[in-house]
C-alpha cells in the first residue's frame, strides 16, 4: 500500500491553473419543448436543441468546432449529428454514454478540450423521445429485459427496470439509519413548490405530505410521487472559452470543477448498496479542484430520478452526515424559502426528465440569474451532480455565478 | 408466485442445467472465493480459473422491495416480493421471495434458495428458511 501523502504534490490541473483567457465556461443554453411533445425523433430534438444553444450564444453554428452527443432510453441521437447540423471540421467529435451522469462527464471533457485547445466551442447535446400518446410512463422503463441469458434470467425473476432496484436501495438505507417515507415525501414535496415557480416544468400543482403518502404504490417504499417524470425532448450546452465567451451574448458562467466516481460490483455483493454513492468521491474532488468548500455552495442541483437519490446525494456530498439524511430533509431547509437552494427548478420529480441536463440546465440558468420567480439570492458557487445506473455511476460539476468569473 | 420465462444462452448453460437439478451455482476460485454466476472474474482477486460450485442454499435478507403492478382492467393491484439475498457462501442474487409477509421481513430473514418455472428454464427463487 501507497500512502497518498508520500506522494509528491500533483500540480493543480483544474481551470484555476490554466491561462485565464482559456478557462471553460459555459456560453450557451438550448431547451426544447419538453414533456409530452410528440412525433419528433430524438435526432430531430437534438439538431433543434443545439441551434438553440448556438442562437443563445449569439454566435453562428460556424462557430461550433467540437460535438458531443448522448442518447437516452430510445437511442437515436449519434455523431450523425454533424451531418444533420451541417457541421464542418470538427476539431472534437463523439458519442458518450455513461446513463444519467453522462451530462456532467460531457461538460468535463468540453472544458478539457477548451482548456487544452483541442477546440473552442463545444456543443453537448441530450435527447431523448420515450413517450408516445398512447403508452404510459411505467412501460417505457419497466421493459423486462429479453428473454435469454444472465440478463433475461434477472427479468423472469421479476426484477424489472429501475424502480425495484432503487426500491431494494433506498429499503437498505431505511433499515440501517430509520430513513422514513414520510422523511423522502418532503423531498417530492418540496420540488413541486419549485416547479410551480417554473414555467418549463411539466407538474406545477402542489401538492402535499398527505397526498405524497396516498400516492399509488410503485415498488415499495416508493409512491408514485417518489419517482421521476418522464419527458421528450432534446437540450444543449455550448462550453467555450472566457476569452471567446467575453464576445458572446450570454453572462459566462465558468466550469471550476468537476469529476466523476464510477463504484462498480453492479449486481454484485456490495456492502456499499444503497448507503454510500459515487457522490462521497466526486463530490470532494469536484469542490477540491473549484478550490472551494461545501459552506461555499449557494445553489445545489442534484439529480433526483427518485426522492431517495437526492437524499444520498445529499449525505456524500456532507450536507449532513451519513445516515441523517430523512431529518435533515424534514427539517424544513427545503423548498422555497428553505435554507438549501435544492433542485430548484422542481428537478426531475415535477420539471422535466432530460437525464443529467435537468440538473444542469437549472444550474446554468441560476447561475446566469435567469430564475425568474425562482432565482436564488446567492448563486456565486453551483453544486450539479449527475447520476446513472442504480447508484452506479456519478458526475459532479462546480460552476460559478457572476463573481467567480472576474 | 409466477416467474417469466427465460432461455439458456452459452454463457447460462452450465448454471440452468443445474437449476433443473435444483442447486444453484456460484463460481469459485482456486483460492477458495466464491464470486455470484454471472461473475467473469473472482470479485475478491479477479482469478478467471473459476469453477461451479453449488451453494448449500441458504441465505440472508440483504433488502427487500414490493413491486406492484399498475391498476387498471377492474382487477386489483398485485404484488411481488423481490429481495437481495446473500448466500452463505457470501455472493448476492436478486430474486423474488414466495410466500412471505413483508411487513415481517428484516434484515438478516433466513431464506432458502428455490426453483420455479415460467415456461423455460428453471428460475431460482427464495422462500424463508424452516
Amino acid at each position: 500500500m501507497t500512502d497518498s501523502s508520500e506522494l509528491p504534490a500533483l500540480p493543480d490541473s483544474g481551470p484555476r491553473a490554466v491561462r485565464p483567457g482559456r478557462r471553460p465556461v459555459i456560453a450557451g443554453l438550448g431547451m426544447t419543448e419538453l414533456g409530452k411533445v410528440y412525433g419528433r425523433t430524438p435526432a430531430q430534438f437534438a439538431g433543434e436543441a443545439v441551434r438553440l444553444a448556438v442562437a443563445d450564444a449569439g454566435v453562428t453554428m460556424a462557430d461550433v468546432d467540437g460535438l458531443l452527443t448522448s442518447s437516452g432510453v430510445t437511442g437515436g441521437v449519434s455523431v450523425d449529428l454533424q451531418r444533420e447540423l451541417g457541421l464542418t471540421d470538427l476539431r472534437l467529435l463523439t458519442h458518450m454514454q455513461a446513463y444519467g451522469s453522462t451530462a456532467g462527464s460531457m461538460l468535463a471533457y468540453a472544458s478539457l478540450a477548451v482548456q487544452s485547445g483541442l477546440a473552442s466551442v463545444v456543443a453537448c447535446v441530450f435527447a431523448d423521445s420515450p413517450l408516445r400518446p398512447e403508452r404510459g410512463s411505467g412501460a417505457i422503463y419497466g421493459t423486462r429485459h429479453a428473454g435469454s441469458g444472465w440478463w433475461g434470467l434477472l427479468g423472469a425473476s421479476g426484477v424489472v427496470g429501475a424502480n425495484p432496484m432503487y426500491a431494494l436501495a433506498a429499503r437498505r438505507h431505511m433499515e440501517r439509519y430509520g430513513t422514513t417515507s414520510e422523511q423522502l415525501g418532503h423531498i417530492a414535496v418540496a420540488q413541486r413548490a419549485w416547479a410551480a415557480l417554473n414555467p418549463a416544468a411539466q407538474m406545477r400543482e402542489p401538492i402535499t405530505l398527505a397526498d405524497h403518502q396516498a400516492s399509488r404504490w410503485i415498488a415499495e417504499p416508493f409512491h408514485l410521487l417518489d419517482c421521476c417524470l418522464v419527458s421528450n425532448g432534446g437540450i444543449a450546452v455550448l462550453v467555450t472559452s472566457a476569452e471567446r465567451a467575453a464576445a458572446m451574448a450570454q453572462p459566462p458562467v465558468p466550469v471550476l470543477g468537476w469529476a466523476q466516481c464510477h463504484p462498480g460490483r453492479y449486481l454484485r455483493r456490495n456492502p456499499d448498496f444503497g448507503l454510500v454513492s459515487g457522490a462521497a468521491i466526486a463530490g470532494q474532488a469536484a469542490l477540491a479542484m473549484a478550490g472551494v468548500g461545501l459552506a461555499d455552495v449557494d445553489v445545489a442541483e442534484l439529480y433526483d430520478c427518485y426522492t431517495f437519490t437526492v437524499l444520498i446525494t445529499l449525505e456524500d456530498y456532507g450536507f449532513c452526515p451519513k445516515g441523517e439524511g430523512g431529518p435533515f430533509v424534514a427539517s424544513g431547509v427545503l423548498g422555497p424559502g428553505g435554507k438549501l437552494m435544492l433542485n430548484t427548478g422542481g428537478g426531475q420529480l415535477s420539471g422535466y426528465y432530460m437525464w443529467g441536463m435537468t440538473p444542469l440546465s437549472e444550474a446554468i440558468i441560476q447561475a446566469r440569474g435567469h430564475g425568474g420567480d425562482r432565482q436564488a439570492a446567492a448563486h456565486d458557487i453551483i453544486l450539479v451532480s449527475g447520476n446513472g445506473g442504480v447508484l452506479d455511476h456519478h458526475a459532479t460539476l462546480v460552476l460559478g455565478g457572476q463573481a467567480a468569473g472576474q | 408466485m409466477t416467474v417469466g420465462p427465460v432461455d439458456r444462452d452459452q454463457a447460462t448453460a452450465e448454471f440452468f442445467d443445474a437449476a433443473a437439478r435444483g442447486q444453484f451455482l456460484l463460481r469459485r476460485c482456486p483460492r477458495g472465493h466464491h464470486s455470484e454466476p454471472a461473475a467473469a472474474q473472482c470479485t475478491a482477486c479477479a482469478s478467471t480459473e473459476l469453477a461451479w460450485v453449488p451453494a448449500a442454499g441458504g441465505a440472508s435478507l440483504v433488502s427487500w422491495a414490493v413491486a406492484w403492478s399498475k391498476p387498471g382492467h377492474g382487477s386489483d393491484q398485485a404484488a411481488t416480493v423481490l429481495v437481495i439475498a446473500e448466500f452463505d457462501e457470501g455472493p448476492w442474487w436478486w430474486s423474488c421471495l414466495d410466500g412471505a409477509d413483508p411487513a415481517r421481513l428484516a434484515v438478516g430473514t433466513r431464506l432458502k434458495v428455490a426453483f420455479r418455472n415460467g415456461g423455460g428454464e428453471a428460475v431460482p427463487v427464495f422462500e424463508l428458511a424452516g
